[in-house]
């Protein structure tokens, strides 16, 4: 212990932890890995490809959105395929029923999901942890079966068609690219959102009611306001989603889009990634989306079920080795190559102090 | 600056604290000792507004608080520490005491400099940069209350902030805790280190079982034989004579 508090090893310390990730800092891997998306999406042109690369970004933006209540505010949603599907609904019925273009019928989705999330976080102000997760779990289950059997606004078990007629005006195209185009974009924007939270007042806020509610409005923060809001936003982002998956697949129904699967997935995403940072859910999706395509695409003709066996133990092993995600392994890593690698481990230190 | 008007508090059948009057003046450092169970904790919930009373009045800056609102009371000035530290697991040192400047600093960039400021004073500079789960419990009392001063309070409640140090480390804190009033910061203070908190506190509040049962200086509270009954013991007695 008294090497623990030699002023030396307390310098160690500090070096050793001044790797973890900066907040709001754009590190160069990031820069590389958004680069290269976009480097990619230009030169590759086969349309398997570009299916695989359309559903990537759009799912990295969805983790994103996800993100910043389930990891910025620490609320674990599974019921974001509630807000998903209302964004894919809101604009569908909007373009269908009153000839609205999604371009705009996007933000009456953004509206009804935002103050649907809002709601949801006000109902649930008292619960926690595992109780908050049930419960979003049935306020997604909620709204797959209303969608269900309101036949009249969303077509019951049938769905909704958009007619496949090419149109700028309604966001429907003949070629890809328009859609990789916006699902890029929508990635970008949500990348930047999350950057931007990371450096501001509201985002530091988050953080504080994530880790500790008592601590938070001590320091004068308004605990059930920031998870509100954070919800809200998470919702509101999740709903443009929507919009552009209805967009791009021109059909809905609610088993498909409210399903809890989506859900899961965008929490599966962002832990597999790293939760509470900007580059994990994008490295998430990078990860998860093409390995379980590839691997149905691969797999799904010779043994029913096995492309789901295996991307299960993938998915297993990530998060069994790489607790903190990929971005938190990379930073690791970076730390290592870095040129104080030469100094004792961290783990030696704790250890020390654990046995004061 | 702060009065209490015979506020108590109820939970279940038993009173936590009852019929407690108290004011507190400008740049004064009260002190608040008593055996374990004494209500010192639920009176420090009250006062920071974490806890509604039962019956009585709480008035901090000439205005009744906002019973059950913890974040109000903290923005009109009062800042606390907790007696088991609750830090931001998930942030850096630096960035537990940043978000307390938030409030009143609105960049990020501003209120670091109040936390680099601040680490200084209280000399954990160097752990800046350390994440929260490295810290020993004494370096976990120091970021408590380095968090609570980046917030520049005018009153500040101290939970049990030497608990865990070791004696070079209570000197320092004595130090600082000390130093506080020429800050224009009013201090209430619960503390079990009996050298501490007779040395630097001015005024020393006496509970036992839910209820103030002696006020004074130090000196006169230490020779008070309801108190050496209730907590000092007759050996604290003999060697403060």
């Amino acid at each position: 212990m008294v090497e623990g508090r030699s002023p030396a090893s307390v310098g160690i310390q500090a070096i050793s932890f001044s790797a973890a990730p900066r907040r709001g800092a754009l590190s160069i891997i990031e820069m590389v890995v958004l680069a290269s998306c976009i480097v990619v999406a230009v030169v590759v042109s086969n349309r398997y490809a570009v299916d695989i690369m359309i559903r990537t970004f759009l799912w990295a933006g969805l983790a994103l959105a996800w993100n910043i209540a389930g990891g910025y505010a620490g609320l674990i949603s599974f019921g974001h395929a509630a807000f998903f599907g209302i964004g894919a609904y809101t604009s569908t019925i909007l373009l269908l029923n009153y000839g609205v273009p999604p371009w705009f019928g996007m933000f009456a989705g953004t509206l009804i999901a935002g103050c649907a999330g809002a709601l949801l976080t006000m109902v649930c102000a008292r619960l926690r942890g595992p109780f908050f997760i049930l419960s979003t779990l049935a306020a997604g289950e909620v709204v797959r079966i209303a969608a269900l059997n309101w036949r009249t606004l969303t077509g019951g078990p049938e769905g909704l068609e958009i007619p496949p007629v090419p149109s700028v005006v309604d966001m429907v195209f003949k070629s890809q690219w328009p859609y990789a185009t916006i699902v890029i974009a929508y990635m970008l924007a949500m990348f930047a959102l999350s950057v931007w939270i990371e450096q501001t007042r509201y985002g530091y806020y988050l953080f504080a009611t994530r880790d500790d509610e008592d601590g938070a409005s001590a320091i004068g923060i308004n605990p059930r306001h920031t998870r509100t809001a954070a919800m809200a936003v998470s919702a509101a982002t999740t709903a443009i989603g929507g919009t552009l998956f209805a967009q791009y697949f021109l059909y809905l129904d609610p088993t498909h889009v409210i399903s809890p699967d989506i859900s899961f997935q965008f929490a599966l995403i962002c832990a597999v990634g790293g939760l509470g940072t900007a580059s994990g859910p994008v490295f998430g999706a990078l990860i998860i989306v093409p390995l379980s395509e590839l691997l149905r695409g691969l797999l799904s003709q010779s043994t029913s079920g096995l492309h789901l066996v295996i991307y299960g133990i993938i998915v297993i092993i990530v998060i069994l080795y790489f607790p903190s995600g990929i971005s938190g392994a990379i930073s690791r890593a970076a730390s290592r190559l870095s040129p104080r690698a030469g100094l004792p481990p961290v783990s030696n230190l704790k250890n020390s102090d654990a046995e004061s | 600056m702060l009065n209490l008007e015979a506020v108590g508090r109820q939970f279940g059948s038993l009173w936590a604290v009852r019929d407690a009057s108290l004011s507190v003046e400008p740049s004064e450092i009260v002190g608040i000792i008593g055996p374990n169970g004494a209500g010192k904790s639920t009176l420090f919930n009250l006062i920071a507004g974490a806890i509604v009373p039962t019956t009585g009045v709480i008035r901090f800056l000439d205005q009744t608080i906002d019973y059950g609102k913890p974040y109000q009371v903290a923005r009109r000035g009062l800042a606390r520490t907790f007696q088991i530290p609750k830090p931001f697991k998930q942030l850096t040192v630096r960035e537990n005491v940043m978000l307390s400047a938030l409030r009143r600093h609105h960049t990020p960039r501003q209120a670091n400099t109040v936390a680099m400021a601040t680490m200084e004073f209280i000399r954990i500079i160097e752990l800046a940069e350390a994440s929260v789960a490295s810290l020993t419990i004494g370096q976990l009392k120091k970021l408590e209350l380095a968090r609570a001063l980046a917030a520049e309070p005018v009153l500040l409640l101290l939970d049990e902030v030497m608990a865990g140090l070791t004696p070079p480390e209570i000197k320092e804190m004595m130090t600082v805790i000390g130093s506080l009033p020429k800050r224009g910061i009013t201090v209430v203070w619960v503390e079990h280190v009996m050298m501490a908190i007779m040395n630097v506190a001015e005024r020393i509040v006496v509970m036992h079982q839910g209820q103030i049962i002696a006020q004074g200086t130090p000196a006169d509270v230490s020779k008070n034989p309801a108190v050496i009954g209730a907590y000092l013991g007759e050996k604290y007695a003999y060697a403060a004579r």
